[in-house]
């Protein structure tokens, strides 16, 4: 029998939704930042050496993205009504309604027709960015599951996603188990898993594998590779999404996989830090980056909103349009990971991050 | 015409010397790949953790296959050593010798194996520092220590050196074998990078308690450290290789907060500092200081500082460790694309909609997840 976890949240999302408002603070350390590297007089700044300190610009090296306003958005809810031309769902916000286009797909396990989107079920919609209340693409029941393998019975899977979620249970139907294993060959404990499939209830019903399961356990990471001189501005690696935990469904952000380790990783159990596979420099929530997705060249400007603890563990590569260097850059929510072109179902695109300084 | 004479002597010494070489070499090569394999272990804290060839075998497979080749490497390493005298002369040591060639041998099928099948994967001969895919290098290694342990079968006990044989000669012959192996071995580079390695400012480690320090070492400290309200920082958090703290201030009888930035480096970083005003973020002017020889500034700082470490509450590890435990974002900061996808969201952080964890309940195993069904 395996341990009981005695706590399926971490102390900063325990404290409820008051440490939630205190938000601003994000928003206050961008401020304070820019105040430290505004231009002032030399009563400011220690003289004592910091000649090769290389002080960071005052502003974002991209924040005026080109073509930001086209990129589409996403929006979650109930299905309460689908037809060919529009479908209606329910969300916090009440009811709402989309027309399709004439080209727009659904997704449910597999490619479908959008008025076989069911009603009651969850939809993530995206939204055309050049129309208003217009959708292309519809994923029903959408879920994903990325952690490391806690147990294996016969067609199903417990698996641990981190210290700030329950572990998740995914089944394997048969008519899924070949694809799944030819990608994911170690079914055992302690190796890692990344599914995509379709949510039933408290389970995940795993149907397509979401990258290559890397050939060691998660808790036998491979060294990471030597990086001399300073870190290259740009880091290139695969970029994911995972299903929101606590987060409002919108949330613009990115979880990213090297969280200062003194301040602690609210994702990783007993508070432990350990490096991940690729070599990124150590940021704080809060902290801005610009994702560029290689497969469409869209970019924007998003939040650190978590620690990677996951993702950091895998040194795969993304091939959804190109091959891309290995290990995973940034964990997006999924509205991000829509907005930025990327298709759910396949879990990943070849990204590109600049720190913000 | 198989008669010797004495001409060939020299050649015959040189080659029982070159013979005489190969066991402290094949031992100290064994021993050492056991060792690094141990530290490996003891770091992951797995046995199975090792790369190497146990990757071709099922998992089940992998564990007792690595604590065999370990224990193997260790056994013949100190077999070798313990049999090279008059201890165990004859037929124990050319067992052990025999076993030494046949080890390599079968490493070497074994490194052909996984070139062909798992070629990203490193030989795992000497724990982390083999990770570089098996090369032609690293199966030349393997050859010539089989052949090395090979040809020490039948050598009779090692004796000290004889006066006709010069200690310059095994000495020669033992750097000449040890240099040609350190040039088959990819280990040898990534040894060399790491004990030259300096991590690049943003991904070095250093304790929040370490800048803390720092900074109130630091002329910007004594300098407005009289201005600070509270001695423990309101906000801590890192971003590349800078540490930023901020600490709460009073400034012509408005709230303020002086943030310090200091530079992750081990011995005199840099430090600058700003003052802004909480209210509406303005930076602020920092107040004239009062004309003071520069020594009787630092003394009033120093005085400052010490009456301050009196009577003043430390601050809290916990503060300053986990400054973010309550920072989430929110509507103010935003994406940088306009549009409706930047629109402020009223609702909070948490709307009931959004239950955590989709609803799932909280499961300690398969079992449990069957039973709710």
């Amino acid at each position: 029998m395996l341990d009981v976890r005695r706590d399926h949240s971490c102390c900063d999302r325990r404290t409820g939704a008051a440490a939630w408002a205190s938000a601003d603070r994000v928003a206050r350390r961008q401020l304070l930042k820019s105040a430290i590297f505004q231009p002032q007089d030399g009563a400011g700044a220690d003289g004592a050496d910091g000649t090769d300190a290389g002080l960071p610009a005052g502003t974002f090296p991209g924040a005026d993205v080109s073509g930001t306003a086209q990129l589409p958005r996403a929006v979650m809810g109930t299905v309460l009504d689908v037809s060919p031309q529009v479908i209606c769902i329910a969300d916090a916000s009440g009811e709402r309604r989309f027309a399709l286009t004439a080209a727009a797909t659904a997704w449910r396990g597999g490619q479908l027709d959008p008025a076989a989107v069911r009603a009651g079920d969850q939809a993530v919609i995206r939204l055309d960015p050049s129309r208003r209340g217009v959708a292309d693409r519809i994923w029903a029941n959408i879920g994903r599951v990325t952690g490391t393998i806690v147990e294996h019975s016969a067609g199903a899977l417990l698996v641990d996603e981190g210290s700030t979620r329950h572990r998740q249970v995914v089944v394997i139907p048969p008519r899924a188990a070949g694809r799944i294993q030819v990608r994911f060959p170690t079914l055992q404990p302690g190796f890692l898993i990344d599914v995509i499939g379709i949510r039933r209830g408290d389970e995940l019903q795993g149907l397509v594998p979401a990258t290559s399961q890397p050939a060691y356990r998660s808790d036998a990471l491979p060294a990471p590779a030597l990086v001399s001189g300073h870190v290259p501005d740009a880091i290139s690696g695969s970029a994911t999404w995972h299903e929101p935990s606590g987060e409002r469904d919108a949330l613009q952000g990115v979880a990213y996989p090297a969280i200062d380790p003194s301040t602690g990783c609210a994702e990783e159990a007993g508070g432990r830090s350990s490096r991940g596979y690729v070599r990124m420099p150590y940021l704080a929530i809060g902290s801005i980056l610009l994702i560029r997705n290689e497969c469409t060249g869209s970019s924007c400007v998003l939040p650190v909103i978590g620690c990677a603890a996951v993702a950091r563990l895998f040194n795969d590569r993304c091939v959804t349009c190109s091959t891309s260097r290995r290990g995973r850059v940034a964990d997006l929510t999924l509205a991000s990971f829509v907005a930025l072109g990327g298709e759910l179902e396949r879990g990943c695109f070849s990204a590109t991050i600049t720190i913000g300084r | 015409m198989l008669q010797r004479d004495d001409h060939d002597r020299p050649l015959t010494m040189q080659l029982t010397v070159i013979q005489q070489v190969q066991i402290p070499v094949l031992s100290a090569m064994l021993l050492g790949g056991c060792a690094a394999k141990l530290v490996r272990t003891l770091r992951l804290g797995s046995m199975e953790a090792g790369l190497g060839p146990t990757a071709l075998f099922p998992l089940r497979l992998r564990r007792p296959l690595a604590m065999l080749v370990c224990a193997m490497e260790f056994g013949l390493g100190v077999g070798l050593i313990v049999t090279a005298g008059n201890v165990g002369r004859g037929e124990p040591a050319n067992t052990i010798r025999l076993g030494t060639g046949l080890f390599f041998l079968v490493a070497v099928c074994a490194l052909l194996e996984l070139r062909s099948s798992r070629p990203d994967v490193g030989c795992g001969c000497f724990g982390d520092f083999s990770t570089a895919p098996v090369s032609g290098r690293t199966l030349a290694r393997s050859v010539l220590l089989a052949v090395a342990a090979l040809s020490t079968i039948g050598l009779p006990p090692l004796q000290l050196p004889q006066p006709a044989a010069s200690p310059a000669l095994l000495l020669g012959i033992f750097a000449a074998e040890i240099a040609v192996i350190g040039a088959l071995s990819p280990e040898v580079g990534e040894g060399l990078v790491r004990l030259g390695y300096s991590e690049p400012c943003e991904l070095r480690t250093l304790a929040v308690e370490r800048t803390l320090t720092a900074l109130r070492k630091s002329a910007q400290w004594r300098r407005h450290a009289d201005m600070l309200t509270a001695n423990a920082p309101v906000d801590v958090w890192r971003e590349m290789c800078w540490r930023y703290v901020v600490f709460s201030s009073r400034h012509a009888g408005r709230e303020a907060q002086i943030v310090f930035a200091v530079y992750l480096r081990q011995r005199r970083p840099a430090v600058l500092s700003a003052l802004v005003d909480t209210a509406t973020g303005e930076v602020l002017p920092w107040p004239a200081l009062p004309a003071r020889p520069a020594w009787s500034l630092r003394l009033a700082g120093f005085l400052r500082l010490a009456h301050r470490t009196r009577t003043a509450t430390p601050p809290r590890p916990d503060a300053a460790v986990r400054p973010d435990a309550v920072v989430r974002p929110d509507a103010a900061v935003r994406p940088a694309w306009s549009g409706p996808a930047a629109d402020p969201v009223p609702e909070p952080f948490h709307s009931a909609a959004a239950d955590p964890d989709l609803g799932i309940p909280a499961y300690r195993s398969l079992s449990d997840h069957e039973a709710a069904r």
